[in-house]
């Protein structure tokens, strides 16, 4: 087997705030295969910001070294002077309206990353700008390159950021949210794009959600975030259909297409600066008993492939009365 | 059911100028809506940004005024007066803002801003504010200690639930709700849902509800309109309009919508809504529409009944389906 994209292993980050210190990482795992599409999904404050950050190498000012490996390409980007190697991977982030300079022209922007990346002649970056704005189907790319941002609707500014993104040439793609900010009959033409680009081109895609329904959408695998830990990971389907981790249980019970009742999950998620001992989830879950780990759960592989970090996954939750 | 709320043939401009010499037409963000709330109901009204949902939802609470049309309230004719008189006359009706951490002033405590609307309201003895205030929050499931507190000591799901507080303390009828689970985690969201219904019971409150979340339409609204470009092109009960929607605008809207179990149903609608400023002839939808015909381009459809309490504004609904 080829060397995946993107390999993450027992990453965790720490952060210094006026707080105390927040764990906000810890010996997360992750592996993006060639090719592949893998979803990160979790609620606000789980560390799925962070976990792009890290990749991307652009932890806020007061973290700590990241502990562990990443591995792009085989090669460990948290390792001295490797930072550069992080070129080959392209970025769409979440909100198209905040994330393109107002004041210059769409072309610009994008000939100013090509510069920075790309190898070659001057003259044929025109060219290749005109090709990914084809390939990101803006309208009229011609017209495209001297339009300023605010001359773009919400998911033409999209399109137009997916084309930066792609701009380095990557072989993956990191996204985080792309289209919270837009309609849904925007979102849905913005992610049959993104799974195009990838079939066409064979990227990989490491997508970074809080929607399920996305996720099913576009990802074939998926890790679900909880307090900075990967509480359960597989294919999306299986996770999807079959959940195992009394958190993803209970979370997918809240969506609407599920919910038998809105029940919601008690208690919050724990803060950062005081994560609970052994498994994170604990404080809230409906099954906790005394044979709990004292030590967080690792993941267990199961004989279908679904990964989870309970002992308990094959137990029932127990039936909640309304009231 | 009786009506609460309703609105005939209601149109709002916005940005028209009318100086002595300089006349600018504007854009007409409502054109022509007629609707009718019943009490005690959870109405939903969906729609792609600039629809006009929101124009619309401040038309009815008499923050916008109206250019033509009549506004009813409990059975009694609430448009046409001037902006003072027209919000006065609805004090029954209020308004959840979008971003309730936004609409909270940083600098007040959470209980100065919940007595301020008290105080606007008439209400000035000190005692029967902190009373009302505590017992408002409890209803709202916060400790009423949290009164004490700035807002951004509170969660997203708190700021919700003071947004809440803010318009039950005044005793409204109806409560105008702008996407009350945008930005919302999935925990939080079935939480404070749980938490609207729990509320309009014990309240006996009627819900306008906006949303651009079809899963959350579907699961709480009794009745749903959808608009496009300022006119409402479907409207019946929500069980109705998501099992049979008539509509070619309103079934490529719920086909858009992404689903847990990852299938793709339908066509997507390509592009973008047109600007308000070009509104295009006939019906408004037909360039999006993948079942426009020639008569669409220039007649503009009426509303027709597709069935019991199910309207629907299309020439060609009946060959569509």
């Amino acid at each position: 087997m080829s060397v995946p994209v993107l390999e993450v292993r027992g990453l965790g980050v720490r952060l210094r705030t006026e707080a105390g210190l927040a764990d906000i990482l810890d010996d997360v795992a992750l592996t993006v295969p060639r090719g592949g599409t893998v979803g990160v999904v979790g609620e606000s404050g789980c560390g799925k910001s962070t976990l792009l950050r890290a990749i991307l190498g652009i932890l806020p000012r007061g973290a700590e070294p990241p502990r562990g490996a990443i591995l792009f390409e085989g090669r460990d980007i948290l390792a001295d002077g490797a930072a550069s190697a992080r070129g080959r991977i392209g970025f769409v982030p979440q909100d198209p309206y905040l994330s393109l300079n107002p004041v210059f022209r769409a072309g610009d922007q994008i000939l100013e990353i090509m510069r920075r990346h790309a190898k070659g002649p001057r003259a044929g970056h025109r060219a290749r700008i005109l090709d990914l704005f084809r390939a990101v189907q803006l309208p009229d790319p011609e017209a495209a390159l001297r339009k300023y941002p605010h001359q773009f609707s919400g998911g033409q500014r999209q399109r137009l950021l997916i084309a930066a993104a792609l701009a380095c040439e990557p072989s993956l793609v990191v996204a985080d949210e792309p289209t919270t900010a837009l309609d849904v009959t925007t979102q849905r033409e913005i992610l049959a794009l993104l799974r195009g680009l990838v079939a066409e081109r064979g990227l990989s895609l490491l997508f970074v959600t809080h929607d399920f329904g996305v996720l099913a959408n576009v990802c074939e695998e998926v890790a679900v975030l909880y307090a900075g830990r990967v509480i359960e990971a597989g294919p999306t389907r299986e996770v999807l259909d079959a959940p195992r981790h009394p958190y993803t249980r209970m979370l997918l019970a809240c969506h609407p297409d599920r919910a038998t009742d809105l029940l919601g999950i008690p208690g919050t998620v724990p803060a950062a600066t005081a994560q609970p001992s052994g498994c994170r989830f604990h404080p809230r879950c409906p099954i906790i008993r005394s044979g709990c780990p004292v030590e967080p759960p690792a993941l267990v592989t199961l004989p279908d492939g679904h990964r989870v970090a309970c002992p308990w996954h094959a137990d029932p939750l127990p039936e909640v009365a309304d009231g | 059911m009786a009506e609460i709320l309703g609105c005939s043939a209601l149109r709002v401009e916005l940005g028209a100028r009318r100086g002595l010499l300089r006349h600018r037409a504007g854009v007409r963000a409502v054109d022509g809506v007629d609707l009718s709330i019943a009490e005690g109901e959870t109405f939903g009204i969906v729609g792609e940004s600039g629809c006009g949902k929101t124009t619309l939802a401040r038309a009815l609470l008499g923050l916008q005024r109206e250019s033509a049309g009549e506004i009813r309230l409990e059975g009694r004719r609430v448009s046409g007066l001037d902006p003072r008189a027209a919000r006065r006359v609805r004090e029954a009706v209020q308004y959840v803002h979008q971003d309730p951490g936004a609409a909270l002033d940083p600098w007040w405590r959470v209980g100065a801003t919940l007595a301020e609307g008290l105080a606007i309201h008439g209400v000035t003895a000190r005692a029967e504010q902190q009373a009302r205030i505590a017992e408002t929050l409890a209803a709202v499931g916060l400790d009423p200690a949290l009164a004490d507190r700035y807002p951004h000591e509170l969660s997203g799901g708190q700021q919700r639930r003071i947004g809440l507080a803010r318009i039950l303390l005044l005793r409204p009828k109806v409560v105008i709700l702008d996407e009350p689970t945008a930005g919302l985690d999935l925990s939080v969201q079935a939480a404070v849902l749980r938490l609207l219904r729990d509320l309009r019971a014990r309240f006996g409150l009627t819900y306008v509800f906006i949303s651009h979340d079809l899963s959350v339409v579907r699961r709480v609204c009794d009745r749903v309109a959808v608009m496009y470009l300022g006119q409402v092109v479907e409207e019946g009960t929500a069980a109705a309009l998501f099992a049979a929607p008539r509509h070619p605008y309103t079934r490529a809207l719920l086909a858009a919508a992404p689903h847990l179990d990852g299938r793709e149903s339908g066509p997507s609608l390509p592009g973008d809504p047109p600007s308000l400023a070009a509104v295009p002839p006939g019906c408004r939808f037909h360039p999006r529409c993948a079942e426009a015909r020639e008569p669409c381009a220039h007649t503009v459809p009426v509303r027709e009944a597709a069935g019991p309490d199910h309207a629907v504004a299309c020439l060609r609904w009946r060959e569509v389906a």
